[in-house]
C-alpha cells in the first residue's frame, strides 16, 4: 500500500509591498468604471434609435438609404418612432405644416438690409450698373424694380427633399427645393413685367400681384416642384432717377382733379342759384298773377256795388269819393301845406327849397 | 488561454465591420453609385439600398448627387435680330440621368466641372436664340406677340442636344429666363425716354384737366342760363293767365267807363301819397275851400 505522500504544504503567500497592491486596487477600480461606461455606450447606442417628431413635421426613415413604407406610408407623423443606430437607418424631417418662404430681390437695386429695413432710398447715379443693380423690362421697354416675397407649403415631402440638390455635400434638405422655387419666383417677376407697361405694373399692382402667382403657379407644376402656394406678394416701384418726373405726374394729375373738383364745385352752386332763381320768377309771377286776379274781381265787384249810388248822382258821388280819399291819403303825408288866395282871387306864389333824398345804389345789398 | 465568449463575439463583430467596409457600400435615396474596377466604370446603381463590390484595389466606389442642380448662367450680352443688345441669364434645373457617361466625362463625376461645361453651352445656346428674335419677342405688352415662353424653349432645346452630343449624361429638367436687361449706358437714354414720357403725362393731365373744368364751367352756365330763361317763360305764361283772367271781368267796367276810371284815379292818387310825400293845397280844392268860405278866415286875415 503505497503510502500517501503528505501535500506539500502552500507556498508561502508572497508578501506584496503597499505601492503594488495600491496598483493592483486602482486598476482594478478603473476597469470596473471602463467596463460601466462602455456599458452606458452600448445602452446610448442602442437607444439612440429613438427619435422625435414634432407637431409641425413629418419624417421618412431611410434604412441603407432606401425610404421604408409605401405611398403615404412612408411619412412618419408627430410622436416618437424607432429606427436602427446609423448608419443603417437615417431619419429625415421635414417641415410640412410650416410655411416656407422665399424672399426675391434680384429685380431690385442694390440696398444694404439696414437700409432696407430703415427704407432708406439710397443714392441713385445716371445708370443702373446690372452688376450691382437688379431690374425687369416691362412690355413697353422700359425700366421697372420689382421684388417678390413668396410663402408656400411642401405638397409632396419625397419630392421636395430627395429631388433637389441642397449643395456639394449630400445632405438632406430644403435649400435645394427653396432655391428652385426662388427661381421660379425670379421667372415670374420677368415673365410678368414683360407683358406689361411699366404703368400698368405700377399702377395696377394686385393685376400684376396675380400675374406673378399665377405664373408661379405654371411653373410648379410644369417643373414638378412638390409645393402650393400660399401667398404671393409682389412690390414694384419706378427708377430712382425717375422720383422726381412720377411725382411731377401726380402732382399734376392732383391738379388736375383739384381744377375738377373746383369746376363740379362752381357747376353745383351755379344750377342751385338757377334752380332757386328760376323758382323765384316762376312764384312771383304766380303771386303777380293772383294778386292780379283777385284785385280786377275786387274792383269789379265794389264797382258792382257803388254803381247804383253813382248812377243817381255823379257829381255827390265823385266829390264824397274824392274827399274820403283825400282824407285817408292825407293822414299819412308827411308836409302838408294849404295855400291861400290872395284877395285878388289869384293864388299866392310860394317858393319852396326841397332836399333831394338821398340817392340809392343800385349795386347796393340789403341788409339782413 | 481561456476563450472568454465576450471576446468571441467582439472580434466577430469587428470581423464583420471590417469585412463589410471591404465589400459592401450603401446607395442612398438621392444618389447614383458608379463602380470602377481598376479605373474603369463597369456598373452603376441608382436605386437605393445595400450593395456588393470587391474589395478596394479592384473596385472603387464613386457616389454621386442624381438630384436637380440648380444652376444660374451668367447675366450676359447678345445682339436681338433687330440689332438691339439684349442682357440675359437663364437658370437651369439639370440632373445626372447617365452616370456611367457623365462620370468619366468630367473629373471623378465633378458637378462643378459640369457646370463650368454647361455655362459655355448656355451662354452659346442664348446667343444663338437671342440672335434669331427681335426684342419685341422677349418684352412685349400685347400677350399675342410675346414669345417669351417659345425662347425659353429654344435654348433649353438647343442645351439639351449639344448635352447629349457632348454624351455628358446630363439630362435638362427645365430652363428660365432669370433676368432681362440692357447694358449700363443704355439705361441712361431709358431714363431719358421715361422722363419725357413722365412729362407727356404730366401735360396731358395739366390740359385735360384744366379742359374738362372749362367744359364743366361753360356747360353750368349754359344750364343756369337755360334753367331761368325757362322759368321765365313759365312766369310769363303765368302773368298771361291773370291777364287773360282780368281780361274776362273787363266788360264790368264797361257799363260806366268814367267811374272806372275815377276810382282808378281815386286808387293812384292815394298810393301816390303813400310815401314821403308833400301836399300843398289850393284853397279851390275840397275840402280846403271850406277854409276860403269861412268868414272867421276872412276876419283874420
Amino acid at each position: 500500500m503505497a503510502t500517501e505522500s503528505p501535500a506539500p504544504p502552500p507556498p508561502p503567500a508572497q508578501p506584496i509591498d503597499a505601492g503594488s497592491q495600491a496598483l493592483a486596487d486602482a486598476l482594478h477600480s478603473s476597469f470596473g468604471i471602463v467596463k460601466f461606461v462602455m456599458l452606458l455606450l452600448f445602452l446610448a447606442f442602442l437607444f439612440s434609435g429613438f427619435f422625435t417628431v414634432g407637431p409641425r413635421e413629418q419624417a421618412i426613415l431611410l434604412r441603407f438609404g432606401k425610404p421604408q413604407g409605401e405611398g403615404d406610408k412612408v411619412l412618419l407623423g408627430p410622436g416618437i418612432h424607432f429606427g436602427l443606430p446609423y448608419p443603417i437607418d437615417e431619419v429625415v424631417k421635414i417641415p410640412i405644416t410650416e410655411v416656407q418662404e422665399v424672399r426675391s430681390r434680384t429685380h431690385w437695386f442694390f440696398q444694404t438690409p439696414v437700409q432696407e429695413a430703415q427704407g432708406e432710398i439710397p443714392f441713385a447715379g445716371p445708370t443702373l450698373n446690372p452688376e450691382q443693380d437688379g431690374y425687369a423690362l416691362t412690355g413697353d421697354g422700359n425700366i421697372l424694380h420689382t421684388k417678390a416675397i413668396l410663402r408656400y407649403r411642401i405638397e409632396d415631402p419625397v419630392r421636395c427633399v430627395f429631388n433637389f440638390s441642397s449643395g456639394a455635400d449630400q445632405a438632406y434638405g430644403l435649400t435645394g427645393l427653396s432655391n428652385a422655387v426662388l427661381n421660379v419666383l425670379d421667372n415670374a417677376l420677368v415673365y410678368a413685367a414683360a407683358h406689361r407697361s411699366v404703368d400698368q405694373a405700377l399702377f395696377e399692382r394686385t393685376a400684376f400681384q396675380d400675374a406673378v402667382q399665377r405664373r408661379v403657379n405654371q411653373l410648379v407644376l410644369t417643373e414638378k416642384l412638390g409645393i402650393a402656394v400660399e401667398q404671393c406678394v409682389v412690390e414694384t416701384r419706378q427708377p430712382r432717377q425717375l422720383d422726381t418726373a412720377f411725382a411731377n405726374v401726380t402732382t399734376a394729375g392732383q391738379q388736375s382733379r383739384q381744377a375738377l373738383t373746383e369746376a363740379l364745385t362752381y357747376r353745383d352752386k351755379k344750377i342751385n342759384e338757377a334752380i332757386g332763381e328760376a323758382a323765384a320768377r316762376r312764384n312771383a309771377a304766380q303771386a303777380e298773377r293772383n294778386d292780379m286776379i283777385a284785385k280786377i274781381e275786387g274792383d269789379a265787384k265794389t264797382f258792382q256795388e257803388v254803381l247804383p249810388r253813382y248812377r243817381a248822382n255823379p257829381e255827390l258821388f265823385r266829390q264824397q269819393r274824392l274827399t274820403e280819399t283825400l282824407g285817408r291819403a292825407i293822414a299819412g303825408v308827411d308836409y302838408k301845406m294849404y295855400l291861400p288866395t290872395s284877395p285878388d282871387g289869384k293864388p299866392l306864389e310860394l317858393r319852396l327849397l326841397l332836399n333831394r333824398g338821398p340817392v340809392k345804389s343800385k349795386t347796393e345789398t340789403p341788409h339782413p | 488561454m481561456k476563450n472568454n465568449p465576450l471576446t468571441i463575439i467582439v472580434s466577430l463583430v469587428l470581423a464583420l465591420i471590417f469585412v463589410m467596409v471591404l465589400f459592401v457600400f450603401q446607395v442612398r435615396q438621392s444618389e447614383v453609385a458608379v463602380v470602377t474596377r481598376f479605373g474603369k466604370p463597369v456598373k452603376t446603381y441608382t436605386e437605393p439600398g445595400f450593395r456588393f463590390k470587391l474589395p478596394p484595389g479592384i473596385e472603387s466606389v464613386y457616389k454621386l448627387d442624381q438630384r436637380i442642380q440648380n444652376f444660374e448662367d451668367t447675366f450676359s450680352e447678345g445682339y436681338t435680330a433687330d440689332g438691339n443688345n439684349l442682357l440675359s441669364s437663364v437658370y437651369v434645373g439639370w440632373r445626372i440621368a447617365d452616370a456611367q457617361a457623365f462620370f468619366p466625362k468630367f473629373k471623378n463625376g465633378s458637378v462643378k466641372e459640369a457646370e463650368r461645361n454647361l455655362r459655355d453651352i448656355v451662354i452659346s445656346a442664348k446667343a444663338a436664340v437671342v440672335g434669331k428674335h427681335p426684342l419685341s419677342d422677349f418684352v412685349n405688352a400685347n400677350d399675342q406677340d410675346l414669345k417669351f415662353d417659345a425662347v425659353e424653349q429654344e435654348i433649353k432645346t438647343i442645351v439639351q442636344e449639344k448635352a447629349a452630343a457632348n454624351n455628358s449624361g446630363i439630362q435638362i429638367e427645365y430652363l428660365g429666363i432669370k433676368r432681362l436687361g440692357l447694358p449700363e449706358s443704355v439705361t441712361e437714354s431709358v431714363f431719358a425716354l421715361m422722363t419725357a414720357d413722365r412729362k407727356k403725362l404730366a401735360d396731358k393731365y395739366n390740359e385735360e384737366g384744366a379742359a374738362e373744368a372749362r367744359k364743366i364751367r361753360s356747360a353750368a352756365d349754359r344750364e343756369a342760363a337755360q334753367l331761368i330763361s325757362t322759368a321765365e317763360g313759365e312766369a310769363r305764361r303765368i302773368r298771361g293767365e291773370g291777364d287773360a283772367a282780368a281780361a274776362k271781368v273787363y266788360p264790368v267796367f264797361e257799363q260806366a267807363p268814367d267811374l272806372a276810371k275815377f276810382l282808378g284815379d281815386l286808387e293812384a292818387l292815394e298810393a301816390s301819397l303813400k310815401e314821403r310825400s308833400t301836399l300843398i293845397f289850393d284853397s279851390r280844392t275840397a275840402p280846403f275851400n271850406l277854409l276860403t268860405e269861412s268868414l272867421t278866415n276872412q276876419v283874420s286875415r
